[in-house]
């Protein structure tokens, strides 16, 4: 009896707080209404941009040692770290979509990765090891799902002149164009070390 | 019985003398000369070659490109890295050369082609001797496109990972082979070396490496003046068995190596894979002189 009691007066009060949205204000200026609304709007949309961005830093991803002292040692090696021209490319310039549908698809797939922390998946280097050819073939597929849509951030097929490339890179280069080939499939291991155990088929 | 065989072996001198006889050198100061790099390959067998996830070239050799399509113009960087151990070499060997340049001429007279290889003798690492009795020694392959592989990448179709002197080499008489490679189904090298210290070896490669046997050699000389070695081939354009018979106005796969400073084994200078033409356009054209 009490019970039921309680809930009818939930329900009461939810009642009167969606009439009292609902209800026209008869103190408040529609100017007010408007610019209280928009500012707001725009505080929540800046803040939640900006805890977004923050997860996209440099110093986020390594603020995790998993990767700190796994893929980030590896990566200090490679030309996407440092190179003649000083352009960078970050951990998120690869691995987080720079579009915002595609990057909120990501972070939130990404989310799952507070699991594997809280759990120690990789927490030990011989852990990591153990998981990384499943790591990044996961990585590898999302990129040719993609096209290579990352690395085309930077890279592309109509801005790249092949007659200046090394004859290695041109051949191979014209011969990508030709058969469709997207970045990934022949650039695996170019920002880390190519995952012990790899396959023919991952080479396909 | 015994004359008779002492006869039979004089008349098979008398006309092989006479074939070299006969055979005349051209003008090589008239035949145009192609700059081959030979480099050192370290430990690189085809199957390293072909595995993608070690050599990102593997893909465009599935798609029929050759070694030398990609890598020709960079021959002697990649020497310099395997010869200093930076890739490809377990064991560098210190002063090591990292690449040759080599002048190679060829020409044909309707019976014999001529091949002539020149190059600087590169500073000696010293150490030990690999083959002490050959100071430097050239051995070519001739491939009449029967095999794969042979046209991508020349001699390394004949080059894996358990031949001996290779890093995980098990059996120390395992040579070069061919896959499936048979002299009567023509899969097979023709091969030919000189040796610095005399006897040159006419042979071939199939389901292993086979030192003697070939007929269509018929002298391989060479000098050194000053600091640079001259070799000469004299080779019958007909052969016998495990010889390429070569016909005018076709092309066979050809790559060559150095073994340098008393090298043995892997521990050689290698071209990449090329074709030679009998009167017909290839890498290296044996025109008729």
């Amino acid at each position: 009896m009490a019970g039921s009691e309680k809930t009818t007066r939930e329900a009461g009060r939810l009642t009167r707080l969606w009439r009292w949205l609902r209800r026209p204000s008869g103190t408040i200026t529609v100017l007010t209404l408007l610019v209280t609304g928009f500012a707001s709007g725009i505080i929540f949309w800046g803040g939640f941009n900006t805890v977004v961005e923050a997860t996209n830093t440099f110093e986020f991803c390594i603020s995790c040692h998993e990767m700190r002292d796994n893929v980030y040692v590896e990566y200090k090696e490679t030309i996407h770290y440092s190179n003649r021209t000083g352009v960078r490319a970050l951990c998120s310039d690869c691995h987080v979509p720079k579009d915002w549908t595609h990057k909120m698809i990501r972070k939130v797939k990404a989310s799952r990765e507070l699991y594997g922390k809280v759990m120690g998946t990789i927490d030990t280097p011989e852990k990591f090891e153990a998981q990384r050819l499943r790591l990044a073939r996961n990585e590898w597929a999302r990129m040719k799902a993609s096209d290579s849509r990352e690395c085309r951030n930077c890279h592309g097929f109509d801005g790249m002149d092949t007659e200046v490339q090394k004859p290695r890179a041109k051949r191979a280069h014209e011969m990508a164009q030709r058969d469709g080939d997207t970045c990934i499939d022949c650039h695996k291991g170019i920002a880390h070390k190519k995952p012990e155990g790899m396959t023919d088929e991952d080479e396909e | 019985m015994r004359r008779n065989q002492s006869m039979a072996l004089a008349i098979g001198l008398a006309l092989v003398a006479a074939g070299a006889a006969h055979a005349a050198p051209p003008d090589w100061s008239k035949v145009p000369a192609k700059q081959i790099t030979v480099f050192y390959p370290g430990a690189s067998p085809m199957e390293w070659i072909t595995k993608g996830s070690e050599h990102g070239g593997a893909r465009a050799l599935r798609k029929g490109e050759t070694c030398a399509g990609c890598h020709e113009e960079e021959v002697a960087d990649m020497g310099a890295k395997m010869a200093s151990g930076q890739k490809l070499e377990p064991t560098p060997i210190a002063g090591k050369a990292a690449a040759i340049p080599v002048s190679v001429q060829a020409a044909n007279d309707g019976e014999n082609l001529y091949l002539r290889f020149q190059w600087k003798q590169p500073g000696s690492a010293g150490g030990a001797k690999g083959d002490p009795e050959n100071q430097v020694k050239l051995a070519m392959m001739l491939e009449d496109n029967k095999i794969e592989f042979a046209s991508l990448g020349g001699c390394w179709a004949t080059c894996h990972q358990e031949s001996r002197t290779m890093p995980d080499a098990k059996d120390d008489k395992k040579t070069k082979y061919v896959v499936d490679g048979s002299v009567d189904g023509g899969k097979y090298f023709d091969l030919l070396q000189w040796r610095s210290s005399g006897k040159p070896v006419d042979g071939h490669v199939a389901e292993a490496r086979v030192m003697e046997g070939g007929s269509a050699l018929l002298s391989a000389d060479g000098q050194k003046e000053g600091d640079s070695w001259t070799v000469v081939f004299t080779r019958k354009l007909t052969g016998g068995k495990g010889d390429v018979a070569l016909q005018s106005g076709k092309t066979y796969n050809f790559g060559f190596a150095i073994h340098d400073d008393h090298a043995i084994g892997r521990f050689h200078h290698v071209s990449l894979g090329y074709t030679i033409g009998i009167d017909a356009k290839a890498d290296i054209n044996a025109a008729k002189q």
